[in-house]
This record gives C-alpha cells, sequence and structure tokens, in this order.
C-alpha cells in the first residue's frame, strides 16, 4: 500500500508509457473514452461510454492470417502487445472476471487471454457514482471486488494506492520515488469516500436484484419487442456482452477476422436456408435479460449485469431498461 | 495454437447424393489421428468464405470421414463448388454426439429431410456394433424420391437386421414405396419402447416424438439433434444458444424433455 501524490501521478504514467502502451480515459471530441494516452489530460470524472473491453475483445480483430501455398494453407498468428489500462472501474473489471470465466472455460480461447495476460490493469475506484449506475444494489462495487494489478482511491491531495498482483507490487517497487508511506488515515479517507458514494447511489436510484429478476419474470416481451427501436446500442456498450461473429477477409491470402456481433439483430439466429428459432424481437430481448441473470450466472458463479447502467444512457427508445415497464 | 486455426483436410471424393447435396470424403493432411462420435459436428472452413458448422455424416466406426453438404448458403455452396484435391478446414469433432452409452435397446431413428445426415452415422455405427443395440428400426421421410440421401445403403442395413421404413411426400410414377409422414412409418414397426434419436425440422421432430411418447418411450429417453446458427463451435460466440443451453457444447443432442419448450 501507498500513496501517490496528485502531481506525480501523470509523470508516473509517462514512465511507465516508456515500456508499454498506456491506455487510459482521455478526451475525444470532448467525449471520455479509453485510448492510447500520450500526456493527453486525463478524462477522470465519468466512466467512459464505451467500456475498455474493447481491448480485449475488439470491434474487429484478426484471430490468425491464412496463406495459399501451392493448394494447401499455412498460418500465423498475432502476438499479444504489452499495455497498461490506467482507470478501470470496479463494474468494468468485474465484467472482466465474467468475460475471463467464459473465455477460460474449455478450449480456451488463446486470442482473448493473449491481450489478458499481456494487459496490466490500474483501476480507479468510484467516488462519485454516475447517474445510472447502481453496482452497489447488485452486490459490488464501488470498490474493487476483483484481484486487479494496482486499485487507486482518490483521496485528499493523491490517491491511495494498493496492489493486488506481482505486476502490481513491481510497479511500486520500482518505482519508489513516486510514492509515500500510507498512514491509518488515508485508510480511513478511503472507507469514507467509498461509504459516501454507495450512500449517493442508494440514495438517487432504488434498484435491488430481486426487483430486477421480478419484473423479468413479470415483463410483456411481445409489447417491449415493438418499443425496441432493434438498434443493438445496448449490446455494444455494455462490458459483459461479447457476441461475436467470425468472417473471413481476402483470397486466396487473407484474415480470419473475428467481429462483435449481437444477440438483439434479427440475422444472429438465423441459418442458412431461413430458419430463426428467435425470430421477434420480444423473444431476442427476453433471451438478453435471461442470459444476463440466469444463464451467465449458472455457467460463471457470476451475474451479467455488473450494474453499469450505460444501457440505459444509450438506448434511443428510452425503455426503462430496469423496471421493463411499458410506456403507453 | 489458437482453437480457431483449422486443421486442413484433403477432399478425396465427392458423390452426389440429390440434386443439391453432396457427400464429401476427406483425408486430414496431418495424418493424425480424428476421433469422433456420432453426432457431433465439425466446423469447416473454405477460407476466403468463411466457416460453418457442418455434421459428421461417416461414422467413427469406418475408415473416410465424410460430410454431406447440402447447397444452403454461401460456404455450402463454396464447399460443393470444391474439387477433389482441393483443401479445406477441419475444427472439431465438436458437441456432445449420441449418448451411445445411455441409450436404451430397442432404438428408433427418424429423419427428416437434410436432418438424416447426422443419423447416418449412427446409423452405420450400430450396423458395425450391431450385437449391442436390440431391435433397431430406422423411419426417414424426404420430400420426393430424388431428395432421398443414401440409397445405396438401405440394403445392407436391412441385411443387418434393421428394420428400414423409407417414405416421401410426393410420389411418382418411380417411385413404388410409401407417400405420408415419418410418424406413419413408425406405426408400422413392432418394436417395444428404448430410446429415440430424431433429426429434422421442428414439427416433425414434434410429431415423432409425441408418437414414440404415445407409445411408452420416456421423453428423456429421445435424443433430438438440433440445428442451430454457430460461429464459433466452442461455447464463446452466443451464436447457437436455446436457453441456457449451447448447442454447440451442451448438444447439439439433447433429450426431447430439455429442448420441447423451444421446438
Amino acid at each position: 500500500m501507498a500513496f501517490l501524490p496528485q502531481e506525480r501521478l501523470v509523470p508516473l504514467l509517462t514512465l511507465l508509457s516508456d515500456r508499454m502502451e498506456v491506455v487510459a480515459p482521455i478526451l475525444v471530441e470532448g467525449v471520455p473514452v479509453f485510448a492510447s494516452w500520450s500526456g493527453q489530460p486525463l478524462a477522470l470524472k465519468d466512466n467512459p461510454l464505451m467500456p475498455p473491453q474493447e481491448f480485449f475483445l475488439p470491434q474487429r480483430e484478426v484471430l490468425f492470417r491464412y496463406i495459399q501455398d501451392c493448394g494447401s494453407y499455412s498460418f500465423e498468428e498475432a502476438a499479444g502487445k504489452a499495455r497498461l489500462i490506467f482507470g478501470i472501474r470496479p463494474c468494468d473489471l468485474r465484467a472482466l472476471a465474467v468475460l475471463d470465466r467464459i473465455f477460460g472455460s474449455d478450449p480456451m480461447d488463446q486470442s482473448y487471454f493473449d491481450k489478458r495476460r499481456s494487459t496490466v490493469l490500474v483501476a480507479l475506484n468510484c467516488n462519485e457514482p454516475g447517474e445510472n449506475c447502481f453496482c452497489d444494489h447488485l452486490g459490488f462495487g464501488p470498490t474493487c471486488s476483483e484481484a486487479v494489478d494496482l486499485q487507486l482511491t482518490e483521496i485528499d491531495k493523491g490517491y491511495l494506492v494498493e496492489s493486488g498482483s506481482p505486476a502490481g507490487i513491481l510497479i511500486l517497487k520500482e518505482h519508489p520515488e513516486f510514492f509515500l508511506e500510507t498512514s491509518q488515515s488515508h485508510l480511513l479517507e478511503k472507507c469514507e469516500m467509498l461509504g459516501q458514494a454507495r450512500e449517493a447511489m442508494n440514495s438517487c436510484i432504488a434498484r435491488s436484484l430481486p426487483g430486477i429478476k421480478e419484473a423479468i419474470k413479470k415483463a410483456d416481451w411481445n409489447a417491449l419487442g415493438r418499443t425496441c427501436l432493434n438498434c443493438g446500442s445496448c449490446t455494444f456498450v455494455c462490458p459483459v456482452c461479447h457476441c461475436f461473429t467470425i468472417q473471413d477477409l481476402g483470397v486466396p491470402d487473407g484474415e480470419r477476422m473475428r467481429c462483435r456481433d449481437t444477440c438483439l439483430l434479427s440475422g444472429f439466429s438465423r441459418m442458412a436456408g431461413g430458419a430463426n428459432p428467435r425470430i421477434s424481437q420480444g423473444d431476442r430481448m427476453q433471451n438478453w435479460y435471461l442470459d444476463k441473470f440466469e444463464y451467465i450466472p449458472q455457467r460463471t458463479g457470476l451475474l451479467g449485469c455488473v450494474g453499469c447502467g450505460r444501457c440505459s444512457r444509450v438506448c434511443l427508445a428510452e425503455m426503462d431498461r430496469w423496471s421493463l415497464e411499458v410506456k403507453r | 495454437m489458437s482453437e480457431y486455426i483449422p486443421r486442413l483436410a484433403e477432399i478425396v471424393d465427392i458423390d452426389i447424393e440429390s440434386p443439391n447435396t453432396y457427400l464429401i470424403s476427406l483425408k486430414l493432411l496431418d495424418n493424425e489421428n480424428f476421433s469422433y462420435k456420432p453426432g457431433q459436428f465439425v466446423m469447416v472452413s473454405v477460407f476466403g468464405l468463411g466457416e460453418c458448422p457442418i455434421s459428421i455424416t461417416s461414422s467413427p466406426t469406418r475408415k473416410t470421414l465424410q460430410l454431406c453438404i447440402r447447397r444452403a448458403g454461401k460456404i455450402t455452396n463454396g464447399i460443393v463448388d470444391c474439387r477433389v484435391g482441393d483443401v479445406l478446414g477441419i475444427r472439431g469433432p465438436y458437441g456432445n454426439g449420441f449418448p451411445l452409452e445411455r441409450m436404451k435397446k430397442n432404438i428408433i431413428i427418424a429423419g427428416g429431410g437434410s436432418g438424416f445426415a447426422t443419423l447416418r452415422s449412427l446409423v452405420n455405427y450400430i450396423v458395425d456394433r450391431r450385437g449391442a443395440f436390440g431391435d433397431v428400426a430406422v423411419a426417414y421421410g424426404a420430400r420426393t424420391r430424388q431428395d432421398l440421401y443414401f440409397m445405396q445403403e438401405y440394403k445392407s442395413w436391412q441385411q443387418a437386421g434393421i428394420d428400414v421404413g423409407i417414405t416421401v411426400d410426393i410420389g411418382d410414377e418411380s417411385w413404388k414405396g410409401d407417400v405420408g409422414l415419418v410418424t406413419a412409418l413408425i406405426d408400422k414397426f413392432r418394436l417395444s419402447a428404448g430410446s429415440a434419436a430424431i433429426c429434422g425440422p421442428p414439427v416433425m421432430i414434434n410429431a415423432v416424438a409425441k408418437k414414440l411418447m404415445d407409445k411408452g418411450f420416456d421423453h428423456s429417453d429421445i435424443y433430438v439433434s438440433m440445428e442451430r446458427h454457430m460461429k464459433c463451435g466452442v461455447g464463446k460466440c452466443e451464436h447457437c444458444m436455446i436457453g441456457p443451453y449451447h448447442a454447440c457444447q451442451d448438444g447439439p443432442v439433447f433429450s426431447y424433455d430439455k429442448v420441447k419448450s423451444v421446438l
């Protein structure tokens, strides 16, 4: 555990960026996004709309290259790149834990874990919940409940830094000049800040896991399906959503690409020949909710929702995603 | 190495089963073992077009790996447009296959249309391990006589003591056999209740399962091979979800009680 004075954060990141790519939330056209950082002002107020899952399961990535050779083929795989993600929030960290279990189930997904293993995660606990946040109602957050290389909590004049892995300890040990000793008061300050964050979350959003499950049970999926605009936005901002498709690009040599897909679009389950087992938008919405609150918990032991509230922020139909009441 | 990198297989033979369906025999170029069970499937790659799931048509008791491919979309067209000597990619085998060790003696195998492709693997497996399965009957229906697959093999199945019933939806002067539904064939079989393996369109699966349950089969002894869109084959991409199950890993063979709500 250590204390990192406010003014030393940027110099520390600058030093680390010599060794590896540093990704951090910065403003791009006025919007906070996780992007490659090279000294730009950090945008740490709100969690960006696009989760850092992009760096493990990109919108599109090359799984391998196929090269034709005298009628046969050879293959080339890309190697993972050393990277540090600064500012990942507890909810997105939790979502990574869910993805680790899904992509780690037999057979393990090499492409995902290549990136996962070559990435150092520096999390930032949430002192101020966002407008739609409800992680605390799901039983975790606004502090990290998963192991993380380093976690930072903003306290007076700096950050309380806690390490949770050899990679995190190494950063503390290799750069002692940046850190100061911690005192009991720093820890108390952290508890107080996070306690306030919890309170703030509880006072603005009344939502509970049993309440959400009940709403899913009672929902009128046909009516909700008619309200939904079939845009798929909620699935692209969800840090747990991971549906993908696989496509080839190029003849005779080319790339086998993995591209993000969404189970809310009608073509997702359509088979060659036209049969489609989830034909209505209501069926697809119900499947999305059941996956998050029933199926993923059965498979991984963790909820498929992390309470980040991003789906509410982007819903074009302005649905109440959690009461699932239909506006008339 | 990534699970997504396929093994290479050369097409050694192409046979025509119906005007739009071909039987493709493959030889794996790495010469390493490829063991599988009836009811499992592989992901087949045509490099440049992509990959799709295809059930294995051959029986593991026989030497050649065979796939039965119907022209249905971009990739299946790409496969059947290949020539002998061309190279495809193969990943797998994936899926659970038929639970041979759990299936009770006295087995009915019922297929409709191209769904029969996966069942042929089971039928030939039973032919080669005949003693273990008690009474066995095969009921197979297709649209017309021209759409029937594996016609040259029915005789060898009968010679192995299997009751074989074949029917078509639309008969013509060249067809002397049954015309009508697969369920009508099942009425003709004299076979006490055991297990069943079904693959075909959902309406046919439901009708056959209902008929079998009337005859005393338990719904948990009726095994259905489900068709779903798939991309990864390994339980990650979520295309093939059937409720909480992944058809690619938990299936494609399910007992009827698990999937009847989605059929």
